[in-house]
């Protein structure tokens, strides 16, 4: 997949951005990790949010 | 379990916040031998003290369990507690903002202004921010080689940033100041509006009204002028908003302009003026910190872990419960104490020493769960461009006396840097 493809989704609660192609190291998601493939029971770094109240978003 | 009576005093006292080390060593004893107890400090209802990371990010997720607004969303005295219900019709609170409010109102409220505060909006402000940090910079370097960098510096930079934001005029920052410190600094004779230590008594809950009442009447005008003529600022938003369709409850709008110009710059000042006095005393992390200018977002995170500008909040248990093998009973009151929860050394490395590359660093300075700051990205913003406008034109940097944070247990931060310096 082209790296134009990747997206950036955001937690509705706290506003934090995860971005694919920058990944979010901190929480162990290398640069690249598709928002697909992060596990289901991740939860917002800032708040807790669930992975489920996030938005895609285009910035 | 019952607290030492010696602790729960000391937890409660804004001297042993001001003085850093007491109120420490209070919760290193605690989070090891009642990390989940309860405190009867004398004049106070009992409360629960929540000592650990992970007990405080629990309690703050769940906010349908755990409420701010049935009692009051700080420590109070039962005297001060007896006084506001008597003024407010039975609340407990002397305003009514997003920390007192939980759902379904809440959330309705932190939608009003939340796109302004989203990364992506506060991002279009970079240019304006650099602009106004430069300035206080060149200010700074005019002092010559000595200034106090609290109150010449870092109370005044994010001060101008929160009030072009709410569309406040200059000319008027000094009273939003001012009022900010006599609300938050009641228990500091320095700074509360009568110049006694009088937080928790009848003295104090007139004075802090009487705060209150002074930043309503300000912005009853503030709100005519943004119905009239509404501008791009937070200030018209607040006062064209709509909940459900209907314009805002007038005593709500007043309460989140006063929670905007409150929290919306003081804890930003606090986290600046203690992050450089942590610099000053780790000079190894400075020189570290110019050598890489990559680290400033770890200085930055840092600074706010080690800061923990708001000290507490207080929840109210909805319902019988338990939480880290303690029975909570509906109605009790619990103290999450972040400045424990951040030095939790079950959760941080050395948690007492500062270190500008510490990875992970989640901290809960901003709080968790639905009730998270909601200036957290412009706060950080605020603080990487002073910090990279800053460290390329330092060349030296020392504490030039002692510095002194404010009394107070709730929101508490240095009043005072005095620093002796070098830069072009």
């Amino acid at each position: 997949m082209a790296e134009t493809d990747f997206k950036t989704w955001q937690c509705r609660t706290c506003g934090y951005i995860y971005d694919e192609a920058e990944g979010d190291p901190t929480e162990g998601l290398a640069p690249g990790t598709r928002w697909a493939d992060i596990a289901d029971d991740w939860v917002c770094p800032l708040c807790g949010t669930p992975k489920s109240d996030f938005d895609m978003i285009e910035l | 379990m019952r607290i030492d009576q010696d602790i729960a005093e000391t937890i409660v006292s804004p001297k042993a916040y001001a003085a850093g080390t007491p109120i420490d060593d209070a919760f290193k004893i605690l989070r090891k031998e009642a990390p989940f107890a309860i405190a009867e400090p004398k004049g106070i209802d009992p409360f629960w003290v929540v000592t650990k990371f992970d007990d405080i990010q629990l309690i703050e997720r769940q906010n349908d369990l755990f409420h701010n607004g049935d009692r009051s969303a700080v420590l109070t005295t039962i005297e001060a507690d007896k006084m506001v219900r008597e003024m407010m019709g039975g609340s407990p609170h002397l305003v009514r903002s997003l920390v007192q409010m939980d759902n379904p109102d809440h959330m309705a409220y932190r939608r009003l202004t939340q796109a302004w505060f989203l990364p992506q909006n506060i991002k279009k402000l970079e240019p304006r921010i650099r602009e106004i940090a430069r300035s206080f910079l060149d200010r700074m370097a005019a002092f010559g080689t000595e200034c106090d960098f609290a109150r010449d510096v870092a109370f005044l930079y994010p001060l101008h940033v929160i009030m072009e934001i709410l569309g406040v005029p200059e000319s008027d920052e000094p009273k939003m100041l001012k009022l900010t410190q006599e609300l938050f600094g009641a228990a500091d004779p320095e700074l509360s509006r009568s110049g006694d230590a009088e937080q928790g008594t009848e003295a104090g809950v007139n004075s802090i009204a009487e705060t209150v009442g002074e930043f309503i009447e300000y912005f009853n005008a503030i709100t005519e002028d943004r119905r009239a003529n509404p501008r791009d600022d937070v200030s018209s938003v607040i006062a064209n908003g709509q909940i459900n369709g209907e314009p805002l409850d007038h005593f709500a709008a007043m309460s989140y302009y006063i929670i905007a110009a409150t929290a919306g710059h003081d804890t930003t000042s606090n986290t600046t003026a203690e992050g450089l006095w942590a610099l000053c005393n780790h000079q190894d992390e400075l020189a570290k910190l110019k050598a890489d200018p990559s680290l400033i977002n770890g200085h930055i995170e840092e600074s706010i872990r080690w800061t923990t500008a708001v000290k507490h909040f207080m929840r109210t248990a909805t319902e019988d419960t338990e939480v880290a093998g303690q029975k909570i009973a509906k109605g009790d009151w619990l103290m999450l104490c972040y400045q424990s929860g951040n030095r939790d050394e079950d959760h941080f490395d050395d948690p007492f020493t500062y270190k500008v590359d510490r990875t992970p660093n989640k901290h809960v300075a901003f709080g968790y769960g639905a009730h998270v700051c909601l200036g957290q990205h412009l706060a950080r913003m605020e603080m990487r461009i002073l910090w990279e406008e800053l460290l390329p034109r330092l060349e030296s940097i020392e504490l030039n006396g002692t510095p002194k944070r404010m009394e107070s247990s709730f929101v508490c931060g240095p009043k005072s840097v005095p620093i002796k310096f070098k830069m072009n």
